[in-house]
Formats: structure tokens, sequence, C-alpha cells
């Protein structure tokens, strides 16, 4: 029996090539989207698993009250993981680390490590890294001891083992003695190094304050469970400890799970965290789209059932029972099923480079071959074939043999409502997808083209040090030589992100006052560099400079340049403010220079708040402005002035642009993904509704013939065959509407400046549905229009 | 083996009323070979599909075999069918997808016989048919007689008591159409009953009683020699 339903399944399918072709390719489509979602989602959820003590590690947020101000971060400063060791008895055991770059050497070789990662010696007990070689409570136990990566140490050493040997570090080419090698991070962890240090070579072991915040805290609980319960005797304790002390300040410390953190934290950590919101709009968008191909499948099965009727008939004369042919066609559908799923398995071997590209992840097919995964997708792959072919069946079964065989049966009503209304869901799917990613591109284009009161185009981005610092004046004169390079300043901070958090005042403001701003130390070229625009004084000049290099704290006079908010916050207009004395921290007594637009110096997501830029001797970066006439030609003049003066560092560099994109990878990645998916769910309610309308012409050929020989027109026919069609596209168009226009809206609420939601992005969605809808249609109205009727007619 | 007592359907749409068989009786004894005549309309098609179990009645009793099945539902009627009635259709009916052997074996299938017992018997009902040698095509690559005798075939392997046809020669040329019918009079010969509706007087005469339909009635019984 089974080896006759399948012949037949087989030699149906074959012959009905359009109809087999449209629904594989349908359902081939929709599972190779859900494979690769899938094998995204998998990688994501399954972030930091490996951690066997993953459920009792948190890690430490610090919270910062400043007036009115308060400040939460993932900072903490070294005097927290001994404290609370110490004080509390839930913690068994703590851990701080921080992650920098380093210029590391070895023989001749040498390479900048971005990866390089400072942790106390309690690491291996507290994280489930493997240690290869070296001993796991020793290994990091010393000052310049260092723990490499599998790979790095390969780099390094090649097939040697590095223990035992000494690397040099840092730009003053510090000896670390190597004490480890290590298995590489999982690419499913939150921290992802390539070398790791021990803290207590950094010299910052002091528990002075907690303010001096700059790493990373975690904590390894005895109990799971205790999360809560700690998290009250912390609160108490710095009530305590906030009422003892005199500082304007509060701190106090919250508690974050450590296997929440990748999904559902807003504080970033060691790699770039992902949004757990994100993973449900991708989830949801492979349902919809694995939905529309069902849905193709049930509506040409419906459709074409007439075709199958007289075999149903036959079938049942003979001797079929109702239940034999509905588990016949469900087969069948199930054997279309299995096969889309042998094609998109291999789609998904082709399409996972690409696919790694998109989402910035090392995704591979092999870790979907568990037998747990292996037997869910096969579940799901029947459950589909059950879902798409049982309506189907259904209807097919419930032929009456008497009535087909006759040849008086016609495709009546049957199903003809619910045919309708799964191309009326195909398309709300397909319209909110539209206007979904019109959304998103919109906001993403208004990221992308905000003038954000400075100029990112054409600014060359180089990391500065100690020993570059040294040079710097030789660098900038080589690199402004030529006419290509127009400026070049420093600043701790880039204007895409400055975050260094400062207070300020002002002598006749109430003793005590604070001011939270946020400020960036800066020389003389910065604002020409990265093009502020300055609405009242001058710009910073080479005497400012001068001003702050004296040896002596006390001599050292600042100059400042405010931003509209920080003027206004301090109670000036702009013309007010130039002259005017201030202080910067307790320190810095110096006055102000110049007031600047409001510019967004953070990301879109926040509002503008007030901003300081200050002279300073110091600096992280630094920028060139350049011409962007040859910009090959300026890199490579670039470069070899670096070489020359920057010997122990090789020249790397970026483009602010890239800097400020990056703030939005989370989003441009979104979006990038909406727009394929989104593409693909439009094309596939097209193939179905292709396939119905063609379907359709074919029906209704005899209908055509006679109305043409009674003399009406081409375009008569193909109005009357599209008509239909359109009128389901448009109901479509407006159930997805409010929908879309909800979802939008909640999605933008998490920027502070963001487009409109505005009647245009549902007009050219609508049309574009409609449209598209309109020339799938026509493509087989104006064959069936153009169609001889002679033919149509002779053949009945 | 057959016999029906004031045998009623009536076919309701929203607005017409149609009575196909109106109190109609009849009997149809084991072996023998009745033709049904009418004009178009007169309810013979129905009264065979009732015959054949694919409809119910609307009224009145049949008894086959001395049971009661005027009542059977879908389930019942199925399987009483499949094992006791073949059919052979006007065209054909044949399944496109399937060859030669594996139309004459789909019966066979269905009421559960073992693989090599269905090859046996197909192939003896094939080499009966003379259509042995066609056993790979499919139905499209034959010729009109040959395809209703694949489905006359199909009809008997089952080795069903009754078979019941309608128009079989219909289709057909009138060499083809006697080679049919010639068919059905050796395996009437060997014992099966047949009913067969006919417009053919030419076909009629290879039967054992005509009888005669107007209006869901039958209105004259012809006995021949």
């Amino acid at each position: 029996m089974f080896r006759n339903y399948l012949k037949t399944a087989i030699r149906n399918l074959w012959r009905n090539k359009t109809a087999t072709g449209i629904n594989l390719l349908g359902l081939t489509t929709g599972l190779t989207c859900c494979l690769l979602i899938g094998l995204y989602m998998q990688h994501e959820l399954s972030y930091d698993d490996f951690q066997s003590k993953g459920k009792r590690i948190a890690r430490v947020i610090m919270e910062y009250t400043f007036g009115a101000d308060v400040t939460r971060g993932n900072f903490t400063s070294t005097k927290v993981a001994p404290t609370f060791s110490r004080t509390f008895s839930e913690v068994e055991s703590a851990i701080r680390m921080t992650q920098t770059t380093k210029v590391v050497q070895y023989g001749d070789k040498s390479f900048v490590e971005k990866k390089f990662m400072y942790a106390d010696s309690t690491f291996f007990d507290i994280f489930s890294f493997k240690l290869l070689e070296g001993d796991p409570r020793q290994a990091l136990m010393y000052p310049k001891n260092v723990v490499l990566t599998k790979s790095v140490a390969k780099k390094y050493f090649n097939n040697q083992s590095p223990v035992g040997k000494t690397l040099k570090v840092g730009t003053d080419g510090v000896d670390y003695l190597v004490t480890g090698v290590m298995e590489d991070c999982p690419s499913n962890s939150q921290m992802r190094f390539d070398m790791l240090a021990s803290f207590s070579t950094l010299g910052v072991n002091q528990e002075v304050t907690y303010t001096n915040a700059n790493y990373t805290t975690y904590l390894l609980l005895k109990d799971k469970n205790s999360f809560d319960g700690l998290q009250t005797k912390i609160d108490n304790y710095f009530k305590e400890e906030n009422a003892k002390s005199n500082d304007p300040f509060k701190v106090t410390f919250i508690l974050e799970r450590f296997d929440k953190i990748h999904l559902h934290s807003p504080y970033e950590g060691f790699e770039p965290n992902n949004s757990i919101t994100y993973i449900y709009i991708i989830a949801a968008v492979a349902l919809l789209i694995m939905a529309i191909a069902c849905f193709t499948y049930i509506n040409l099965s419906t459709a074409r059932s007439v075709e199958r009727a007289k075999e149903v008939g036959i079938r049942k004369v003979i001797g079929a029972m109702k239940g034999q042919i509905f588990g016949q066609f469900v087969g069948e559908s199930i054997l279309l099923t299995l096969t889309s799923l042998v094609l998109s398995i291999g789609f998904v071997m082709l399409l996972l480079p690409w696919f790694n590209d998109l989402t910035n992840k090392q995704l591979s097919i092999a870790s979907l071959a568990t037998p747990f995964v292996i037997a869910f997708t096969l579940i799901i792959v029947v459950c589909i074939g059950l879902l798409a072919g049982s309506y189907p069946a259904l209807v097919l079964s419930a032929f009456q043999p008497i009535r087909v065989l006759k040849g008086s049966f016609k495709n009546t009503g049957t199903g003809l409502l619910l045919r309708k209304s799964l191309i009326v869901f195909q398309f709300v799917i397909s319209v909110f997808l539209i206007v979904g990613t019109f959304i998103i591109q919109s906001q993403l284009h208004y990221i992308q083209s905000k003038k954000l009161g400075y100029d990112r185009e054409h600014v060359v981005v180089m990391p500065l040090d100690m020993k570059i610092m040294k040079v710097l004046p030789v660098l900038k004169s080589e690199f402004t030589a030529g006419s290509d390079v127009l400026s070049v300043a420093r600043a701790t901070n880039l204007p895409t992100h400055i975050y260094g958090g400062y207070s300020m005042n002002r002598p006749g403001l109430p003793e005590g006052t604070e001011i939270m701003v946020t400020a960036n130390p800066v020389d003389e070229e910065f604002v020409k560099t990265v093009g502020l625009e300055i609405i009242a004084g001058s710009d910073f000049t080479r005497q400012d400079m001068e001003d702050v290099m004296h040896e002596e704290q006390e001599k050292k006079i600042y100059h400042y340049i405010l931003n509209e908010s920080a003027a206004k916050e301090m109670g000036w207009t702009p013309e007010e403010a130039i002259g005017k004395k201030m202080f910067l921290g307790d320190m810095r007594p110096g006055y102000v220079r110049a007031v600047v637009r409001d510019f967004h110096f953070t990301s879109l997501h926040n509002p503008i708040k007030p901003l300081v830029l200050f002279t300073e001797d110091w600096g992280r970066y630094i920028l060139a402005k350049i011409s962007g006439k040859d910009i090959p030609g300026t890199l490579a003049r670039m470069e070899s002035a670096w070489k020359k003066l920057v010997p122990h560092r090789p020249f790397e560099f970026s483009f602010l642009d890239e800097e400020y994109n990056n703030m939005y990878s989370a989003e441009l990645r979104i979006g990038k993904v909406l727009n394929i998916f989104a593409a693909i769910a439009i094309l596939l309610a097209c193939l179905g509704l292709f396939g119905l309308s063609s379907y359709s012409a074919q029906q209704r050929m005899k209908e055509i013939g006679i109305r043409k020989v009674l003399g009406a027109s081409v375009a008569h026919i193909i109005t009357i065959l599209s008509k239909d069609f359109i009128k389901l596209a448009l109901i479509a168009t407006l159930i997805a509407f409010p929908f879309a226009w909800w979802m939008g809206n909640k999605w933008l609420q998490d920027f502070t400046y963001r487009v409109n939601v505005s009647w245009w992005i549902f007009l050219v969605a609508g049309s574009l549905a409609v449209i598209i809808a309109l020339v799938t249609v026509s493509i087989q109205a104006v064959k069936a229009a153009l169609a001889n009727p002679v033919k149509s007619l002779r053949s009945e | 083996m057959i016999k029906i007592k004031d045998l009623e359907k009536i076919y309701r749409t929203e607005e017409v009323e149609t009575v196909a068989l109106n109190k109609l009786s009849l009997e149809v004894k084991e072996g023998e070979f009745v033709a049904v005549m009418g004009p178009s309309g007169c309810g013979k098609s129905t009264l065979l599909n009732i015959l054949g179990l694919l409809d119910d009645p609307d009224g009145g009793s049949f008894m086959f075999n001395n049971i009661e099945v005027a009542h059977f539902n879908e389930r019942k009627r199925a399987d009483l069918r499949k094992h006791n009635i073949g059919f052979v259709f006007q065209s054909f009916n044949l399944i496109d997808e399937l060859t030669v052997f594996e139309n004459v074996e789909l019966p066979l299938i269905y009421t559960g016989v073992k693989s090599a017992e269905r090859k046996k018997r197909v192939e003896e009902v094939l080499d009966k048919m003379q259509i042995m040698h066609r056993r790979n095509h499919y139905p499209q690559q034959l010729s009109g007689g040959q395809q209703q005798r694949v489905a006359v075939a199909r009809a008997v392997v089952n080795r069903p008591k009754l078979i019941l046809a309608d128009e079989p020669t219909g289709n057909l040329d009138s060499s083809n159409g006697n080679e049919v019918m010639q068919l059905l009079t050796d395996l009437n010969e060997q014992g099966t009953t047949i009913v067969m509706v006919t417009h053919s007087e030419h076909d009629a005469r290879y039967s054992h009683r005509i009888i005669r339909m107007l209006d869901g009635q039958t209105v004259l019984e012809n006995i021949m020699v």
C-alpha cells in the first residue's frame, strides 16, 4: 500500500511540474530560512552555556548617584572584589578583569593584540575555560604572568610549547612569563580574549576608592539561589556606607546574572551583546516565512484538487477508506517537505558563509548534527507536512466518488473562502514586513544622514600611546606636510562616543554645587578637525595648550569649550559664557573659550547632554582630517611616516564614520536581515499567487473562450481575472497597517532621535504590495486573454 | 442476490426536487446478466450507484445477499463493496499515474492481499484479458479497447460476485465493443452476476433480461431467450 502511494505521489509530483516546482521552491526557501535562523538562534541562546558555574556567577553593576543624576555601568573599582568577598558570606570567590590592546613581541614577531585580558588568579576557578598546559591555580598567581590561547600560542611559537618563555608586552616591552596555554574561547562566550595576564601586573590592586571604576567585577556565589538575598544585603550595606561618608555622590551595586548578560543586559560586556527582542523578531520572521510557504502549498493543492478528484473517486469505488485517502495525501505532502528539507540543507551549506558574514558569526552546520536537533527538525518537517497537507487531504478524501466519476464534478465553492483567507493572510504578512523594513530603513537612513553637528567624513582615526605621544608633534608635521591632510588632532574620546564623566561648577553658585557633565580632553586642533560649529568665542590656541603643560598642578590654567547645553546648565547664554571662570572637577580652574553648537556625542538612542571640551596634554586617539581626493595615496603617505616614527606599532587606522556605524551595528544588522527576509516573504507570497492565478485562468479557460467569442476585449478579460486577487491584496494591506504601525513605533521608541512613521511609508508599501500582486496575476491573465478561444472551446 | 423493494431516491436543490427513483422494486438472482435501458434521466445511473453501494437510498429496502444494506454507513458500505462488487465505466476511469499492472493491482491492495499473491492474481487476469504484454504501460499509451479491457481486469481481479457496468462500450468502436461484451459474457458464464446499464440494443441482447426504465420506475421487462 505504502509503495503504491509513494509511486502515485512521485508520479503525480513529476507530472505537475509547475505546481510541484512552486511548492518545492516555497517549502525549500521557507525551510532554508528556518534552518539558518535556527542555527543563529541556537548559537545566541547557547551563550555561556559551557560555563559550568554560570548560574552562580554575578556581574557587578555600579550605580553612581550624583544629585538627581543616576548613572549605571558595568565598571567597578578594584575595591569591590576584595570587599565583597570579605563582607558577604554568600560570595565564594570574586574576580576583577579588564581588556585592553597591547603590542606583543616575541623574537622578530610583533602583533597588536586587541583582546589582551587581565584577570585575577581566581579565573580558572570561576570560569570553565580549559587550561591545556600549566597549573590553573598558579597560572595567574604572580605579576607579569600570561596564559595564551592555543591559536595565539601557535601564532608566536608555531608548534613549540610556549610555557616558560617570555613575551615582550606593551610599548616599553615589559617581559611577561608564559605560564599556560588554554583552549580558544568558544564562539558563544561573552569574553573572547586571546591573551590572559595576571591582574596583579597592573599594580592597581589597592582598595582605595569605589569611584575609580575601570574594571569589570564578577562574583562566584556559593548558592545559585542567593542572588536576591545578597542584593538586599548589598543595598543595606551601602545605605550605611553612604550615610557615613561626606562625599556628594552615592554609590551602590547591583548584581546581574552572568547567564543573562548576552541577551538581556543593557550594559555591554567584553563582546557585543545581543538583544532578546531581536531574537524574537527574527524567530517571528522565520515562522512567518514558513507560514507563507505552507499556505502556498495548501492553496495550490486545494485549488488543484479537481485534477486529483478522478483518482480519489476511482480509489474510493475500488474500496479505499476515507482514512486511507487522507493518509495518502498527507503522505504526499510529507514527502514533498522531506525533499525540501534535503534541498534546504544543501542550500544552507551553500549560504552559510554569506550568512555568517551577514550576522558576523561563525556558525557551522555541524552544530545541527546532534541527535536532538535532527529528531526535532524531522518532527517539525513532519508537522509542516501535516499542516500543509491535511486540509487538502481532508477536502480530497471527502469527495463523493459518484459525482466525481460522472464528470458532473466542478470545482465549486469548496475551500474558496479558505483559499481567499490564506491569500489575504500571506499578503498581510508581506505588507507587514514591507512596512517594518521601510520603517527600520528610514530610521537607519536618518541615523546615517543625520547632521550630527560634526563632520564624520574623511577623518582617519589612529591609536595614541605614551611612546607615540613623544613623537606626536613630528608625526603631525609629517602628516600635514602634504596638502591632502588638512589637520591633525588628539583626543581622549572620539566625537562619536564621548563618555568621560566629570562635574563642573563656577564662582557664584552655592557651596558644594556640582553639575554632572561629560567631558573630553582634546588639543587645539580638535574643533577644526571634526568640524564643530563655534557659535560664540574662538577656538583653542597653541598658547592654551602651553598653559596646561606646567609640571606643577597649581600653575596649570585650563581652557574650556562648552556645548550649548552645558552653557545653559551653568546659567549662561553662549555670549555671556565667553571668558567666564569655571572649574572641572575639584582641580581644574580655567576659562571658557567658546561655545559650540550642540552635537550628538553619543548614540541617537540618547538625548544630547551638557558637554565640556578641555585642554589637556593627553589623549588616546589621533584624528586626521584628510581631503578625500586620493584616499589610498594619503593613507600610504601616512603609513610611511608612521613606520618611520612609530616603529613599535603597526599602522592601524579606522575611519570616523565606521566608528559611528559601529554604534548601530545591531540595528544595521537587523535592518539588513529584515530586508532580505522581507524580500523572501514577498517572493514566496507572489509565488503562491502566481500558482493560484495560473490555475484560476486555466479553470476559466472555457469561460474566457466564450467571452472572447462574444466580443470581450483583452483588457476586459485581464480585468476579470485580476480583479479578485487585487481586492484581496487591498484587504490585506488594510489589515496589515495597524499592526505594522504599532510595531514600528514600539521599535522607534528606543531612539531619542527618530523619524516619524509617516503616511507615505504606508502608501508606498500598500501600492507596492498591490502592484506586485497585479504584475504576478497579469502575467497569467494576459496569457489567458491572448489565447485562441477556438482551442479552449474545442477541447471541452 | 439483489432484492429491492419500493426504493426511493430524491435529489433536492434549493428550488427543485427531482425524483430519480420512484418506489422501484427489482430482483436480480445470482448468476444473472441483466441489462438496464431507458432514456437519459430515467434514473438508471442512480439505480446503478445504489446497487454499487456508492450512494444510499432515501427510502425503501435493499437486500444484498440477504443483508439489509439500505442504511449502512460509508465505512460499512466501502467494506462490503470492495469484497463483492466490481465496476466497469464508460470512460474507463483508470488512474493515469499508475501502469496497467498497478491499476489492476489496486483493489487487491485495498483488500489487504499479500504482495506475492497479488502478483499472481494480477498476471492471471491480465493474461485472461490478453493484455499481459502491456503490463508496464500507462493508460494514455493504450487504445480505448485496451483501456476497457484493463478496466474489466481491474473489476474482476478481486473475484467479485457482482459486476456493475455503466455503458461499458459507450466510448468504443463496434469491434472493440463486441470484444468487451464477449468478455462480460464469458465472466457471466463462469458465474459472475452482471448488471449493465446501456443505451445499445445490440449490447443488451447479450443479457438474459432487459429492464426498461422511465421516470424512476421499471416499465417493462424482456426475458431474452
